[in-house]
């Protein structure tokens, strides 16, 4: 017997129907509209560039009151995780402005593992898959050139901000189909402004990063939580100096250093959905009071020695979960998981883990 | 294809920092966008909404105009608030559902800054049974006050004037602002979206409409919970 929280029964019924979706051929349809014309189909299609490193999570005293899942009821789980910068290009621009990636794999007893996928960006672009076709095929890498001075100036006097110059060595950019994409849908407007602005960080360590997506935890008493999980550097967020000339190449020298010298760590936090939240809606974040739970703390001690095998040969996957915690009727959690298996077949990666079975 | 390193760009690309342009900017640019695209005044206080956390903790910023700024003027509002602390405290109390409470002088201004739980019309409905009286000498400072007093005959009438002088609260999601726009208009929100280059044109209009405003609700160490819950919960509650 489940307890649900008051103000989230009524979403108990389509989350066990595991959604309306009726996607026939959309996770590969996404995988590639995603290619980029300057990427490598041997590489990822998007979150091209990463390292991974190793460590472990260590829950919160109250952790195991909130969720039954292993890793929150366990002193230590080792994990491996990998970090990435957004764009699928197959040129590396750490300094470029683009959303980062955490995917944190926890290793649990049993051969068995779990992970949790978020990134720098606080929401998604598009509610459904249908709608984030149509976005990934709006926002196609296009030639880009910025604005002329004279265009500027009438942006400014038209109280507008200019479009940035192109960086060095950029041709392509997704921001003018993007821009156009969300001018005409509301739900990608927040999305596509933030993507805009988030800068680069100064370290992978140096940046929050968020799950996007709802899950449901479940409790020792069985009651059942719609929440979504964000990661916050203890070492704090920064990022770089927009005015200076970006750097290609510097956040993996920066991990390695970092973490041959001391540890760098994460906190875990869990905000709880109430009745008038989006739920399924991964482009709708959640208002910051909500209330909010500090799950645990990862700790990453070591850059992983093999990287082809422990980070580009490795398939992470949304939908892995385990025990005490579920995929809500999110329908873009649920096409990720197999754009996520489609993907890593045709990089020839190291099977996901679905496939395994 | 523009060359970013002319220097024509490299200037232009300058010109928000650049002295002749914000004076342009303040005089020229931005008042013409005000006379052609007028926005209108958004309300104050926290807005409806059905979640449970939105329903504590919800902050109110009081700004209230000083009738006489000078130092004595200034003074004056400082005795009616040391004169009634107890008073003050006492009512806070007797409401109980309030987290913090502090008034402020800030240039011409004497602000009640708070956190309260519940409704915002039961707060202050709460307020001026509690201390009315404190509200009456404080109320007595302020342009546009006489009309309001004494506040206990005139609850309904004070509660819209606070409502009228709480900051408006901008959106936790800077892109929620063009739905808040459209419903200050009656219009329906986002229906046709706008375009997202517009919403600094957008920010600096409503800015003018709404001279001082929160930035966002806030942060909560503990969100979700009610003074009442932290009171029973450390055992001093009543």
């Amino acid at each position: 017997m489940l307890h649900v929280l008051p103000g989230q029964s009524e979403y108990i019924s389509k989350t066990q129907a595991g959604g309306d979706m009726d996607d026939t051929g959309m996770a590969e349809k996404l995988v590639r509209v995603l290619q980029r014309p300057d990427g490598d189909t041997a590489l990822r299609p998007v979150h091209t560039f990463g390292i991974s490193a190793t460590g472990f999570f260590e829950p919160s005293p109250i952790a195991g009151n909130f969720c039954v899942a292993e890793h929150f009821n366990t002193a230590k789980t080792g994990v491996i995780v990998r970090f990435s910068n957004g764009s699928g290009s197959a040129t590396r621009r750490d300094g470029w402005s683009d959303v980062r990636g955490m995917a944190v794999r926890f290793h649990l007893t049993d051969n068995r593992d779990t992970d949790l996928i978020a990134m720098t960006l606080p929401e998604f672009f598009a509610p459904t898959p249908k709608t984030f076709l149509e976005f990934a095929e709006e926002a196609a890498p296009a030639p880009y050139e910025g604005q002329t001075p004279w265009q500027k100036i009438l942006s400014l006097i038209q109280l507008k901000l200019p479009k940035r110059d192109p960086y060095p060595g950029e041709t392509i950019s997704p921001d003018d189909g993007a821009i156009r994409f969300a001018d005409q849908n509301a739900y990608a407007q927040l999305g596509v402004l933030q993507a805009a602005t988030i800068g680069a960080p100064t370290s992978y360590v140096r940046a929050a990063y968020h799950a996007v997506h709802t899950f449901i935890v479940t409790a020792p008493d069985k009651t059942q939580r719609w929440v979504r999980f964000t990661w916050q550097p203890i070492a704090g967020v920064l990022r770089t100096d927009p005015n200076l000339p970006p750097v290609d190449d510097y956040l993996d020298a920066e991990l390695q250093d970092r973490l041959g010298k001391e540890p760098a760590r994460f906190s875990l936090m869990m905000s709880i959905g109430e009745i008038g939240d989006d739920f399924e809606d991964p482009s709708r974040p959640w208002p910051p009071h909500r209330i909010r739970v500090m799950m645990g703390t990862l700790t990453l001690d070591a850059v992983s020695k093999n990287q082809l095998e422990l980070c580009e040969k490795l398939s992470f996957n949304p939908g892995l979960l385990t025990d005490g915690i579920e995929a809500s009727a999110d329908p873009v959690l649920h096409i990720r998981k197999e754009s996520y298996e489609i993907s890593s077949e045709w990089r020839g990666a190291t099977p996901c883990p679905f496939s395994q079975r | 294809m523009t060359n970013p390193n002319s220097w024509l760009n490299r200037y232009v690309n300058t010109l928000p920092e650049r002295g002749w342009f914000n004076f342009l900017s303040r005089y020229v640019v931005v008042p013409y966008w005000i006379w052609k695209e007028p926005r209108p005044k958004l309300p104050g206080g926290p807005r409806p909404s059905p979640q449970p956390s939105e329903s504590v903790q919800r902050m109110m910023n009081l700004i209230m105009p000083l009738k006489d700024p000078s130092p004595a003027g200034r003074a004056r509002a400082t005795m009616a608030i040391a004169q009634n602390v107890d008073e003050i405290f006492a009512g806070l109390d007797n409401v109980g559902t309030v987290h913090f409470a502090r008034f402020l002088l800030i240039d011409d201004n004497i602000c009640m800054i708070s956190v309260y739980d519940g409704d915002f019309s039961n707060y202050i409905r709460d307020f001026i049974t509690t201390i009315g009286s404190v509200f009456d000498d404080v109320v007595s400072l302020v342009e546009g006050g006489e009309a309001l007093l004494p506040t206990e005959h005139n609850v309904e009438k004070f509660i819209d004037w606070v409502h009228d002088h709480d900051l408006f609260q901008a959106p936790d999601f800077p892109t929620d602002l063009f739905g808040l726009q459209d419903a200050a208009k009656g219009l329906a929100p986002n229906k046709p979206p706008h375009m997202l280059e517009s919403l600094p044109r957008d920010l600096i209009l409503q800015l003018h409409a709404n001279r001082n405003i929160s930035l966002g609700g806030g942060y909560r160490a503990y969100p979700g919970v009610s003074a009442a819950q932290v009171r029973r919960k450390f055992g001093q509650g009543w």
